[in-house]
C-alpha cells in the first residue's frame, strides 16, 4: 500500500500536533474518538489516484500544502453572506467555529441549535450518542482528520414532532489560506419531526485551504427531513466532504446537493436506510467550469425491505474542467421489494472538458426494481436551431438549453424562495444573465 | 421581397444534392404554396431560407428585400423578420413559453436598436395574441412544446409567429398529423395574420390545407426543381391526378 499514498507528512506536522493536543483534552469519550480518528487518518494517508475511490482526483494539491490548524475567523467579511430562503435567521461558522455575531438562531418549539462547544460544556447527550457513530471514519481519510481537528461546529435537534415553518440555513464560511478547516455538523431530527435545512459552504474571498467538512443526519422514524447542500467555494479553495445520513423506518430524506464551487470539490454522500418504508432523496447539481475539478461519489445502503430511493445528478461541464461520479447502490439480502432509480446525466460544453461516470449497483436480494440509467451529451442542433430561428442569439439559446438541463432537479426543491434563488445563481455561474 | 435565384443545395456531410436550381420570386403580402413529393426537397428549402446548416448552399442566392440572407446566422435572419413554423416543433423542457417568446422578442428589439419591452407591456401583448388566435391561457405558463399533442404544437408554432410579427412566415408541413378541426384552427390563425406587408411560403404535401390558407401562387417541386407553377387551381389539378400525372405530363412534355 505505500505506493498508494502520498508523502505529505511533513507538511502536516503542524496540523498533527494541534490534533494530539485536542485528543488530550474533553471528556473521555471525546478523547478517544479524536484519538482513535488521528490514527485511522494516518493509517489512510493521503490516497493517490492507485486508490480506487480518488482515482479520477488527484490529492497532489493538497498533499503539497504546508498546511497548519484553522484560526479563528475575522469578524470583518466582504462577503454577503447568502440567504436562498430570504430568512433573517442562519446559523454562521467562521472557519469551523460558530460565529454567534453574525448567527441569529430561530425561536421554534422543538427546534434546539447548540454549538458543539457549549453542547460539550453542558454534556448534550446527543452528543455521545451520534457525534462520530454516523460518519465512517475507518474508509475516509478526510473525515477521520476532521474527527481528531474540529474545534467547533452545530448540533441541530429537533423533538419529537417538532416542525420548523421556515428554511434553518446554515452558512460555513472558509477565510484564509493554506489551512484545514474542519467543519463539523450533527443533526438529528426526532420522530415525526419535519424541517427543512440549506446548508452552504463559501469562502470570505479566495482562500486557497482544505475545508473538510463532516456533516452527521439522523432521521428518527416517521421524520421528514429536506437538507439543500450548496458547495459554493471560491474555485482557489480545496473542499473534501463527508455527509453521511442514517434513516430510520417510516422516514422521508430528501436531499439535494448543488455542486458549483472550489478548485477540487469531493463530496461523499452516503446514506443507510435502516429500516422498512423509508423513502430517500438523492439529487445532484454540478457545474464545473474553467479548471474546476468536481467529484461526487454517492452511497445507498439499501438494508431493510420495502423502501424506494430516487437519484438525478445532472452535471455540466465547461472549458478544461472535470466531473467525477459515482453512485454506489448496495441492496442487502433483506432487502425485498427494493425500488431504486439512479440517473445521471452530464453534458460536455467544449471539447477540453472530462466526465467520468461510475454507476455501481450491487444486488443480494432477488424481489427488487433496481435501475439506472447514465447519459453523457452535448446540447443538440435541433433545439438550438429551433431558438435561434426564433431570433435568440446562439450563445443565450445554448445558455437557456444548459439552464434547462439543470433546472429540472433543482425545480424538486420544495421551497419556491430556495429554488429561485438557486437558479439565479445558477444563472451567474453559466455567466448568463436573466 | 424575397428573391431565390438558381439555388442548388445538399446535405452538408453526405454530400447529396437535394436542390438543383430553384428560383422563386414572392411578393409583399402574396402566399406561395410549395407542393411536392416526399424527398422532392420542399423541406429542405424551408429550412435553407430559415438558415439550418445541416445543409450546404453550392450555388445560387437567396435574399430579402435585397439583403444576402446566406450571409446571416439563423437569429440575424430571424430579426430581419424571417419565421419557420417547424413540421416538428422542438420540446424544451424547464423553458416556458413566456419566457422564450421574451427572450426572442427583446433579442430582435436589440437587433433593431430598440430597447427591451416592460415585462407588464409584453404580457399585455402577448395575452392579445392568445385571444387574436382563441389560443388557451395556459399556453404561456407551459414549458416549450413539452407533453404537447401534434395540434398543440402546432398551434404552439402559429401562436409564436403571431407574436414574432415576421415579414416572411415559412410553414414547413404545418398540416402533417393534424386533424380537420386542428388543421382550421391552424389555417384560420394563418389567415389572422395575412397583410398586405407579409407573405407566406406554405410548404405542404397536400392540396387539403390550401382549402384554408387560400394561395396566390402554386408551384410543384420534383427532384430539386420547380417543375410548374401556376394558380390555385394547380393544387386542385394536382389533388385530383395525384403526383403520378405530373410523371406522365413531364414525360409527355419532353
Amino acid at each position: 500500500m505505500s505506493s498508494a499514498v502520498l508523502t505529505y507528512e511533513a507538511r502536516y506536522e503542524d496540523v498533527y500536533r494541534h490534533a494530539q493536543s485536542l485528543a488530550a483534552g474533553g471528556p473521555d469519550w471525546l478523547r478517544s474518538l479524536r484519538s482513535a480518528a488521528l490514527a485511522q487518518h494516518q493509517t489512510l494517508g493521503i490516497p493517490t489516484p492507485k486508490n480506487e475511490e480518488w482515482k479520477y482526483t488527484p490529492l497532489r494539491t493538497v498533499a503539497e500544502m504546508d498546511v497548519r490548524p484553522a484560526e479563528p475567523g475575522s469578524a470583518l467579511f466582504d462577503v454577503t453572506l447568502p440567504s436562498w430562503s430570504g430568512s433573517k435567521s442562519r446559523i454562521v461558522l467562521v472557519n469551523g467555529r460558530f460565529d454567534r455575531n453574525l448567527s441569529e438562531v430561530p425561536a421554534v418549539p422543538g427546534l434546539q441549535v447548540s454549538s458543539i462547544v457549549n453542547a460539550l460544556i453542558e454534556s448534550d447527550g446527543l452528543l455521545t450518542l451520534h457525534l462520530g457513530k454516523i460518519a465512517s471514519t475507518e474508509d475516509h481519510t478526510f473525515a477521520a482528520l476532521n474527527t481528531a481537528l474540529f474545534e467547533d461546529g452545530v448540533v441541530v435537534h429537533l423533538s419529537k414532532g417538532a416542525e420548523v415553518p421556515e428554511v434553518l440555513e446554515i452558512v460555513h464560511v472558509t477565510e484564509g489560506d493554506a489551512m484545514i478547516v474542519a467543519p463539523r455538523v450533527l443533526i438529528v431530527a426526532e420522530e415525526n419531526s419535519r424541517v427543512q435545512i440549506v446548508e452552504t459552504y463559501v469562502t470570505n474571498g479566495n482562500a486557497t485551504s482544505v475545508t473538510i467538512p463532516v456533516t452527521e443526519v439522523v432521521v428518527h422514524p416517521y421524520a421528514n427531513v429536506e437538507h439543500v447542500r450548496v458547495q459554493d467555494e471560491a474555485v482557489t479553495n480545496h473542499h473534501i466532504a463527508l455527509w453521511q445520513v442514517h434513516q430510520h423506518r417510516d422516514s422521508e430524506y430528501r436531499s439535494y446537493n448543488v455542486a458549483f464551487g472550489a478548485s477540487l470539490g469531493r463530496t461523499d454522500q452516503n446514506i443507510y436506510l435502516d429500516g422498512e418504508h423509508i423513502v430517500t432523496r438523492l439529487d445532484g447539481v454540478v457545474v464545473a467550469n474553467g479548471d474546476q475539478l468536481l467529484d461526487n461519489h454517492t452511497k445507498l445502503d439499501h438494508a431493510k425491505p420495502n423502501c424506494n430511493s430516487f437519484e438525478i445528478y445532472k452535471q455540466i461541464v465547461d472549458d478544461r474542467a472535470t466531473v467525477v461520479f459515482n453512485g454506489k447502490i448496495f441492496v442487502h439480502q433483506d432487502a425485498q421489494k427494493t425500488d431504486a432509480k439512479q440517473t445521471n446525466q452530464a453534458l460536455l460544453l467544449s471539447p477540453t472538458a472530462t466526465i467520468d461516470s461510475k454507476p455501481q449497483l450491487e444486488i443480494f436480494a432477488d424481489d427488487v426494481k433496481c435501475t439506472h440509467g447514465a447519459t453523457v451529451g452535448q446540447l443538440e442542433e435541433l433545439p438550438l436551431f429551433y431558438m435561434k430561428q426564433r431570433g435568440v442569439p446562439h450563445e443565450q439559446a445554448q445558455a437557456i438549453l444548459v439552464y434547462a438541463f439543470a433546472a429540472e432537479v433543482l425545480e424538486l426543491i420544495s421551497n419556491d424562495e430556495v429554488k429561485h434563488n438557486l437558479e439565479a445563481r445558477l444563472f451567474t455561474k453559466l455567466g448568463i444573465e436573466d | 421581397m424575397l428573391e431565390i435565384r438558381n439555388l442548388h443545395a445538399q446535405v452538408a456531410e453526405a454530400g447529396k444534392e437535394i436542390l438543383r436550381g430553384i428560383d422563386l420570386t414572392v411578393n409583399p403580402g402574396e402566399v406561395h404554396a410549395i407542393m411536392g413529393p416526399n424527398g422532392s426537397g420542399k423541406s429542405t428549402l424551408a429550412n435553407i431560407i430559415a438558415g439550418r446548416d445541416v445543409y450546404e448552399v453550392t450555388d445560387g442566392s437567396i435574399t430579402l428585400n435585397g439583403e444576402d440572407l446566406l450571409e446571416m446566422e439563423p437569429e440575424d435572419r430571424a430579426h430581419k423578420g424571417v419565421f419557420m413554423a417547424f413540421q416538428y416543433p422542438v420540446e424544451i423542457p424547464g423553458v416556458s413559453n413566456t419566457y422564450f417568446l421574451r427572450a426572442a422578442v427583446n433579442a430582435k428589439r436589440k437587433a433593431n436598436g430598440q430597447d427591451e419591452i416592460p415585462t407588464q407591456e409584453f404580457m399585455k401583448f402577448i395575452r392579445s395574441k392568445i385571444e387574436l388566435l382563441h389560443l388557451p391561457q395556459d399556453l404561456l405558463t407551459r414549458s416549450v412544446n413539452e407533453g404537447f399533442s401534434g395540434g398543440e404544437k402546432k398551434r404552439n408554432e402559429i401562436f409564436q409567429m403571431a407574436v414574432l410579427e415576421p415579414v416572411l412566415g415559412v410553414l414547413d408541413e404545418t398540416d402533417s398529423g393534424l386533424d380537420i378541426d386542428a388543421l382550421k384552427t391552424v389555417a384560420e390563425g394563418v389567415n389572422a395574420l395575412r397583410s398586405p406587408e407579409r407573405s407566406f411560403v406554405v410548404v405542404t404535401h397536400y392540396q387539403r390545407l390550401l382549402n384554408y390558407i387560400v394561395p396566390d401562387f402554386v408551384h410543384i417541386l420534383k427532384d430539386g426543381k420547380i417543375v410548374r407553377s401556376g394558380g390555385k387551381e394547380l393544387a386542385l389539378e394536382l389533388e385530383e391526378k395525384g403526383y403520378g400525372w405530373l410523371e406522365e405530363n413531364l414525360a409527355g412534355a419532353k
